[in-house]
């Protein structure tokens, strides 16, 4: 009834509920063999995009393949996939064998199935006690038991670390990647890239219920790019030096400082003394991973203005790439009017106004300035006991 | 493969506490309903054969020394006890809801229809065990409380069992459908109990008051309680010798079937009742995005 290639497919998948757009004509690929991480920030869509592909949710439009076929075509839908999708979905009153016994049943696998996978989560002791006295990570250890029941190719992981120490988050992620070693598909969602940089291959980055980047986590690595942060006493006069060095890579920052790269600060020194400007301060920026999630997902380009691309990050819309991660084309800016997200982009505080004294610059460079004034929704890796992350 | 979902849902039945939990109540109130109405019956028979009112009797042209009295207590107690598998049923789909183990029985069968279908098996299966219990508890409170005259022959007994265990079967079943359509168990429990022991005795209340007593039959309550009254009345006209056409509709009134149809056709109203709102609750289940 299916392939048995283990790939899911996302097509332009659509859910409005009433008059909220959960999720938006959202496509992406996952292939077997490896983790793929499906992010995005708290009500991207993620949790409807992934209870659409397991056939929980009805689409409004598009569809959501296993195997080359919709969920309900699989046949024996335990034996192919499955999924924990919330760490909530027990009887209190049954043990955890029980709970595991009855869907043994359903999907027809022996019982013995049960207390294999019990060993498998680490639950072995607590088989016989009743699921409602669970802490959150043993729910979440007997929610990914019950998914590995029909020994399944494919495995779907809505939030799997929420709720687990940081001990069954190692374990986890040791688990997850030797799963997908296998050949089998493992894809895990996640409001945080840094609790699952350390296991996943392949990222779908989602915001506002759109793809916003796919491709492989390294690929996004690599575009992690440094730029140097000057500020010239004659802007234009630097500008010409560097062009003459070859430099390129020069855009005006909206402080009215230039934003530099390609080269590091010492080789701008270099230029600008040269050129004979002075330099009345000069930092160096790198962007990290985080920064760069941070950044799409915060929907702030659909309302960007002539500088889009204020990090020297690839810019997101620059169209289909030369490289195998894919960005998402531009929303049209009607839909999320620039006004909605004023100052996100850049808070005031970290680029101070031109003019500003440079004796009087922070003396941090930019990413503490980042970690020290997170910007609204930004949650700061390890909250609420999420440990070091997946 | 809908084997595999049927023995699924049965587990799921028997690993909690409910069905015992549900079937303690139903066997105490089954049998201490059935001592309560055998033990009424035998002092009105005692009564009605006593010398005083022999002269009526034999005025009416009556024997009344043959009178299966017992069976209109058993109606009337299985009646009442059958409250607790239809809450049984009730709480099927709307606990599966309510403790989001929907979302797991969804993802381990091959489609909607597979599930329901397999709880729609197990549960007429959980109704015909309650009402076997029931059947039982009540014919074991009769014969303790009843004149040995007034019990059924083993064919009245017979047909009372069955259409005891159907009307449990039936009861059951339209607590899956009320359950699947309101997704609350303590919402479906409440609305369940108040309508059949309060609600509708009130209604049928008002429409025996306003002449309107052939409505009785067509409601959930009165199709169902018609099931097993028509049929305890029904014993009882056919032992009971001659009875004048005016105490029949007396007679039907104290075995609960009054204004009820005959016992078939009584089953199929409650049928039909039964039919919407499981179907009902099947719709809205298949259909349901479970977020």
């Amino acid at each position: 009834m299916h392939d048995g290639s283990g790939r899911i497919v996302v097509q332009n998948l659509t859910k409005q509920f009433g008059p909220v757009t959960a999720v938006q004509n959202l496509s992406f690929t996952v292939e077997p063999g490896s983790v793929t991480g499906f992010l995005g920030p708290n009500g991207a869509g993620k949790t409807t995009t992934l209870r659409m592909l397991l056939g929980l949710v009805t689409p409004t439009a598009g569809i959501g393949l296993i195997n080359g076929q919709p969920f309900g075509n699989l046949g024996n839908p335990g034996r192919v996939v499955g999924a924990v999708l919330e760490a909530q979905g027990f009887h209190p009153k049954r043990s955890a064998r029980n709970h595991l016994r009855v869907y043994a049943a359903a999907i027809g696998v022996p019982d013995q199935a049960a207390d294999h996978v019990l060993e498998l989560v680490g639950l072995g002791q607590a088989a016989h006690r009743k699921a409602g006295a669970f802490s959150l990570g043993m729910k979440q250890r007997l929610a990914l038991a019950t998914a590995l029941l029909g020994d399944p190719q494919v495995l779907v992981l809505d939030e799997p670390a929420n709720g687990l120490d940081p001990e069954g988050i190692a374990w986890l992620r040791t688990f997850l990647q030797s799963y997908a070693r296998q050949g089998r598909t493992v894809l895990i969602s996640s409001h945080l890239l840094a609790e699952v940089e350390q296991t996943v291959d392949q990222v779908v980055i989602v915001s506002r219920g759109q793809t916003m980047y796919y491709g492989s986590l390294d690929q996004l690595r690599g575009s992690q790019r440094s730029r140097v942060l000057v500020q010239p006493s004659d802007a234009s006069a630097l500008v010409t030096a560097l062009q003459a060095d070859g430099v390129t890579g020069i855009e005006q920052v909206p402080d009215g400082r230039l934003a530099i790269s390609g080269i590091d600060a010492k080789q701008v020194a270099d230029s600008a003394l040269k050129a004979g400007v002075s330099i009345y301060g000069i930092q160096e920026e790198r962007v990290d991973l985080e920064q760069l999630f941070f950044q799409l997902t915060n929907g702030q380009y659909t309302g960007a203005g002539p500088n889009p691309n204020p990090y020297g990050a690839p810019n997101p819309y620059a169209g289909p790439p030369n490289q195998s991660g894919y960005y998402a084309p531009p929303t049209p800016s009607q839909q999320f009017p620039s006004q909605q997200f004023p100052s996100q982009q850049f808070p005031a505080q970290q680029y101070p106004p031109q003019g500003y004294p440079p004796a009087q610059y922070p003396p941090q460079d930019y990413q503490q300035q980042q970690q020290q004034t997170p910007p609204p929704g930004y949650q700061q890796p390890g909250q609420g006991g999420y440990g070091g992350g997946v | 493969m809908l084997m595999n979902l049927v023995k699924a849902e049965f587990r799921k039945t028997t690993t909690t506490g409910l069905w015992w939990g549900l079937m303690i109540p139903t066997v105490l109130l089954a049998l201490g309903w059935a001592l309560g109405t055998g033990a009424i019956g035998k002092s009105v028979m005692d009564v009605v054969n006593g010398a005083d009112a022999e002269e009526l009797t034999q005025l009416l042209g009556i024997d009344s020394s043959q009178w299966q009295v017992s069976v209109f207590g058993m109606a009337r107690s299985i009646n009442i006890a059958t409250v607790f598998p239809m809450i049984f049923g009730g709480l099927a789909i709307s606990n599966e809801i309510n403790r989001r183990t929907i979302t797991t029985t969804f993802l381990t069968a091959p489609n909607r229809v597979g599930a329901l279908s397999a709880k729609l098996i197990v549960y007429i299966a959980w109704g015909a065990i309650y009402g076997i219990a029931i059947v039982a508890a009540v014919s074991i409170g009769i014969a303790f409380t009843s004149d040995s005259a007034a019990l059924p022959d083993p064919a009245g007994w017979i047909a009372m069992a069955a259409v005891g265990v159907l009307s449990s079967i039936l009861m059951t079943m339209l607590g899956v459908g009320v359950g699947a359509l309101m997704t609350s168990p303590i919402g479906t429990t409440i609305v369940l109990l108040l309508y059949m022991l309060i609600l509708e005795n009130g209604i049928q209340l008002v429409l025996a008051a306003q002449d309107l007593v052939p409505v009785i039959g067509f409601l959930p309550n009165g199709s169902v309680n018609g099931l097993t009254g028509s049929v305890a009345a029904t014993i009882f006209l056919s032992t009971a010798g001659v009875v004048p056409d005016e105490l029949v509709e007396v007679i039907r009134g104290i075995a609960g079937a009054l204004g009820a149809f005959d016992w078939w056709l009584s089953g199929l109203i409650f049928l039909v009742w039964t039919a919407v709102f499981f179907l009902g609750g099947w719709a809205a289940t298949q259909r349901k995005d479970i977020t």
